[in-house]
């Protein structure tokens, strides 16, 4: 630190202190003095400077928080958001049973010419082209220079589009503030929610039969249906169509003790925000329209009728050996196991010829008479339009009696055969399926068809051939699966075809108090080298069913079981069955 | 000479202890309480209603700051002047550490990991440059500070550490290191035409400065010349900032219920952009309100500036002021969009060990200097009483 200015300033503060040298004193004095003076003014000057700073931020923060504050309110702000009134849109949402959006209405904007106020046609067209590539520019020029007051260009533009045709600044194009129905979740419920045209108004499905109900009201529609329960089953018959190279498929989840229908898909489907692309396949719907002859999953419901009318016993039995003869037809086995099949035993390996003596003990009056009562002879009273009128035989002879009795000769829906096996399974009382959600403490009561001591005895069979029978693809383990596969030759032409065949399968689950019926049908399925060339029920819907079930239980908190003695009871009872027909065995020799 | 002192109806500057503690500046205390306060109010709000992760530690930091402050304050200002250039050093030292072997930190080398603390040597840098200057300043008179060679010295005493902040490279601190140091050239006395010059041959180096610039430090002047340019890319922050000033009104939404900071619009709610925060949940008057309390704060240390009788502590205590000045007027500016976006934090406020101690040490100095302020300091720093 002993620079010069040090010695100097030494030197100096020495002088001050000899009183001999006044002259420096003074001088030094004054010099500091100025110093300080300067300094001291300097002070001042920063200090005004840094209020004049405070100032201005502080004027800054007024003009954020309220100048500009109320400006930026009209534009987007959070609070805005917070106290935005609710959109008025003409049509109220759909919704599914957990509130997930399937169908929305959005204002959009049109785009319309006043094609005598377009002063230069060719321009408009080649800028209009650029924006709205979907649309030809000769396409556009036609109808920019036409004589006509008024021409639609194209509806329902997107944000982007409008911004940029507004920025052309064309005289003469116009827009017009529309509503469009849109749909969230694309085809995954297309066939339910339907679709309305470009008027809003319902032309499919629940916006056809709630289109009143839709434009009058602001609460959104809720349906019954599960989203996530649609998706799986929707995923799961997809890859079953594709696996089997099928041509569609139907697919149903019922709650059993409601009757709501959880989950319903036809394949193929459609998109439901462009619904005129689709061809009338796609939009047909198969699980409620479509109507089919069920095959064997008919036999749970002879078995039902035969038990409750008390004309068999689950120990009771029948001679199978032998085809059964009716003019000239005969009817025959799949598997003949040329033996007595008790009742039990003829649902696990599905015998035509057992069921059709069965029905002859029940008697063509009373077949009709259940048949009724599961409404399987009438048009489906759901909230749908698109319900398929079923098929019924008349006259109803004796041989409609025994063709029915295993599905044939009489065709129903998916929807009417799901709500018959969930009546059967739930105690025996028919509750009527619905698309609408139900409240919890508003269940209908529903009309006893069944006795409750049917329905049980019904529920052991279904889970015997599970565990034993033709439906052991779909034991879907610690969910306690009952069913039944179905596979019926598809009629072409006035003649049944071998190798064209409805195949499906029916489940409810659990079996110690069913909650739901799963519903699988695959149309036209072709047998593959994995399921040795067959195309039946127990291979090609069963196994869809029990993937359905294992994904579709833990998300609807049902959680699997391990109990040993779930299926004594049913055991028990094939046991005591088929001791009784060894007996018979022996008495007929 | 104790006669001359009573000639010139002096009281004794040398005060004991006990006198010290009694004359603190015990309203400048209760006034950094209260900013401290507002702070970890904020930090709790920051959290959503939460003392972690934020305003405990900050708790802490604020009592070990306090106590910091009111040591310092009680130190000899002579033995601060002793110190000054030590400190400077150390501090230099220190910032080349950082340049050979910092930590990497939000993508800029700021960072000395000490384990128990990560020291910025940057912000100590700001005050070691005021205590050198007004170390170099003190006592020299208005001819030594006329000839252009006597200013070489201090310029590259600025020159030099805010060469090596750009480098880490940190914009703001930089901007702070020059800006206080011009405020002591100032108050110093030197002449303004030299200050023309130099701000000048600065407005000629912008071009070649500009390459030498980060993208992101070049994108965030860009942004601050046209906010609106790009709303989703660096001029969201601005955007979502004066959209949360809006919003708040002139009473503001409510303590814990700014929707901008608790949805996580604003970015760095617990550092930079907190008073955004303060001014959503208490709008314009608890905006206004804290901006007072700085201002009352700064009121206190230019007042004692004045009224210090040695060169060395009315320059330390403008410096230190102009220093904390400089924090709250760039930080609120940056937020309302008036200057670039170049993270500097709200001292006292803002979530942050390193900024916290050092603000409350320079605090605890301008204490000091009122405390000493009849002090005469010689050149080297012993009383000189004529």
């Amino acid at each position: 630190m002993s620079d010069w200015r040090e010695d100097r300033k030494q030197g100096l503060l020495t002088n001050l202190r000899n009183p001999q040298s006044p002259k420096a004193v003074i001088s030094l004095d004054g010099r500091i003095r100025q110093a300080l003076e300067v300094g001291r003014t300097r002070l001042i000057v920063a200090g005004a400077l840094m209020a004049m700073a405070f100032v201005i931020i502080g004027i800054r923060l007024v003009d954020l928080t309220l100048l500009q504050g109320s400006r930026s309110n009209t534009t987007s702000t959070a609070q805005e958001i917070d106290e935005a009134p609710p959109v008025q849109t003409r049509r109220a949402d759909i919704v599914d049973r957990n509130g997930i959006v399937l169908a929305t209405t959005l204002p959009t904007a049109s785009l319309y010419a006043e094609p005598k106020k377009i002063p230069n046609p060719e321009i408009a067209a080649r800028l209009l082209a650029d924006i709205l590539p979907e649309i030809s520019q000769d396409k556009l020029l036609k109808k920019l220079s036409s004589d006509r007051a008024f021409i639609w260009i194209k509806r329902n533009l997107t944000p982007r589009q409008q911004y940029a045709i507004n920025g052309l600044g064309i005289p003469g194009l116009n827009f017009e503030q529309e509503q469009r129905r849109f749909y969230p979740h694309e085809n995954l419920s297309a066939h339910i929610v339907g679709f309305t045209d470009v008027d809003n108004k319902g032309l499919a499905g629940v916006e056809q039969s709630f289109d009143t109900a839709l434009r009058e009201n602001d609460a959104p529609l809720e349906l019954s249906i599960d989203l996530r329960v649609q998706h799986i089953l929707t995923e799961e018959m997809s890859a079953a169509m594709q696996e089997f190279s099928a041509i569609g498929a139907a697919g149903l989840v019922m709650d059993v003790n409601t009757g709501e229908v959880i989950s319903s898909v036809s394949l193929p489907t459609f998109d439901p925000d462009s619904p005129g692309d689709a061809p009338d396949d796609a939009r047909f719907n198969r699980a409620t329209l479509g109507i089919y002859e069920m095959g064997s999953t008919f036999k749970l419901l002879t078995a039902a009728m035969a038990l409750d009318e008390g004309v068999a016993s689950v120990y009771d039995g029948y001679d199978v050996s032998k085809p059964i003869r009716i003019s000239r037809f005969s009817i025959t086995d799949y598997k003949p196991m040329k033996r007595w099949l008790s009742v039990p035993e003829i649902l696990i390996y599905s015998s035509n010829i057992g069921t059709v003596q069965m029905a002859l003990e029940v008697g063509t009056e009373s077949q009709r008479k259940y048949l009724s009562n599961f409404g399987l002879l009438r048009t489906a009273s759901t909230e749908l339009s698109e319900v398929g009128t079923p098929l019924v035989p008349s006259p109803w002879r004796e041989i409609n009696t025994m063709t029915i009795s295993y599905g044939h000769g009489i065709a129903v829906s998916p929807l009417q055969m799901t709500t018959a096996v969930s009546s059967l399974v739930n105690g025996g009382v028919m509750k009527p399926a619905t698309f609408i959600k139900r409240d919890k403490d508003y269940v209908p009561a529903g009309r006893r068809i069944l006795n409750e001591k049917t329905s049980i005895l019904m529920r052991d069979m279904m889970r015997l051939v599970v565990l034993h029978g033709s439906g052991r693809n779909a034991d879907a383990e610690g969910y306690l699966v009952g069913g039944k596969t179905g596979t019926a030759d598809k009629l072409k032409g006035g003649r049944y075809v071998t190798n064209s065949r409805v195949s499906s399968f029916v489940a409810a689950f659990p079996m110690n108090n069913p909650r739901y019926v799963v519903y699988v049908m695959v149309d036209e399925p072709k047998g593959t080298k994995k399921t040795y060339g067959f195309a039946t029920g127990g291979w090609v819907a069963a196994p869809v069913v029990k993937r359905v079930i294992e994904r579709m239980a833990p998300l609807l908190g049902i959680q699997p079981v391990h109990i040993e003695s779930a299926d004594d009871s049913g055991n028990s009872i094939l046991k005591k069955a088929k001791a009784r027909m060894e007996g018979r065995k022996i008495a007929a020799r | 000479m104790a006669q001359r002192a009573q000639y010139l109806g002096r009281h004794n500057p040398e005060i004991s202890l006990g006198q010290k503690i009694w004359q603190l500046n015990w309203g400048m205390v209760l006034l950094v309480g209260i900013i401290a306060t507002m702070g970890l109010g904020m930090l709790y709000s920051a959290a959503n209603g939460s003392f972690d992760p934020w305003a405990s530690r900050q708790a802490v930091r604020f009592g070990i700051g306090m106590v910091l402050m009111l040591l310092v304050a009680l130190v000899d200002i002579r033995f601060i002047f002793r110190v000054s250039y030590l400190f400077y050093i150390v501090a230099l030292l220190l910032l080349i550490a950082v340049e050979v072997m910092g930590s990497i930190g939000m993508g800029a080398q700021r960072w000395i990991d000490l384990k128990f603390i990560q020291l910025q040597p940057s912000e100590l840098m700001k005050i070691a440059i005021i205590l050198a200057l007004a170390r170099y300043f003190h006592g020299v008179s208005q001819e030594d500070i006329g000839r252009p060679a006597f200013l070489l010295v201090p310029l590259c005493m600025v020159l030099l550490p805010s060469a090596l902040v750009l480098r880490q490279p940190d914009l703001g601190t930089t901007g702070m290191l020059v800006l206080a140091s011009g405020a002591i050239f100032f108050c110093a006395g030197v002449r303004l035409w030299k200050f023309v010059i130099v701000l000048i041959s600065g407005l000629a180096a912008i071009p070649i400065g500009w390459q030498f610039l980060h993208s992101y430090q070049q994108n965030r002047v860009l942004t601050f010349l046209d906010p609106e340019q790009d709303p989703l890319g660096t001029g969201y922050h601005i955007h979502q900032s004066k959209i949360a000033f809006g919003s708040g009104g002139i009473f503001g939404k409510g303590f814990l219920q700014g929707s901008q900071s608790h949805l996580n619009f604003l970015p760095e709610k617990q550092t930079d952009f907190i008073f955004t925060m303060l001014a959503e949940e208490f709008g314009m008057v608890g905006g206004l309100v804290l901006l007072s309390l700085y201002l009352l704060l700064m009121i206190y240390g230019v007042a004692i500036a004045v009224r210090s009788r040695n060169q060395y502590g009315r320059l330390l205590a403008i410096g230190l002021t102009f220093n904390l000045f400089l924090y709250v007027f760039i930080n609120i500016a940056m937020i309302m969009g008036l200057v670039p976006v170049v993270g500097v934090p709200l001292p006292l406020i803002s979530y942050g060990g390193t900024v916290m101690l050092t603000v409350m040490m320079g605090l605890g100095m301008v204490m000091s200097v009122w405390l000493h302020r009849d002090i005469k300091i010689s050149r080297r720093g012993v009383q000189d009483d004529f």
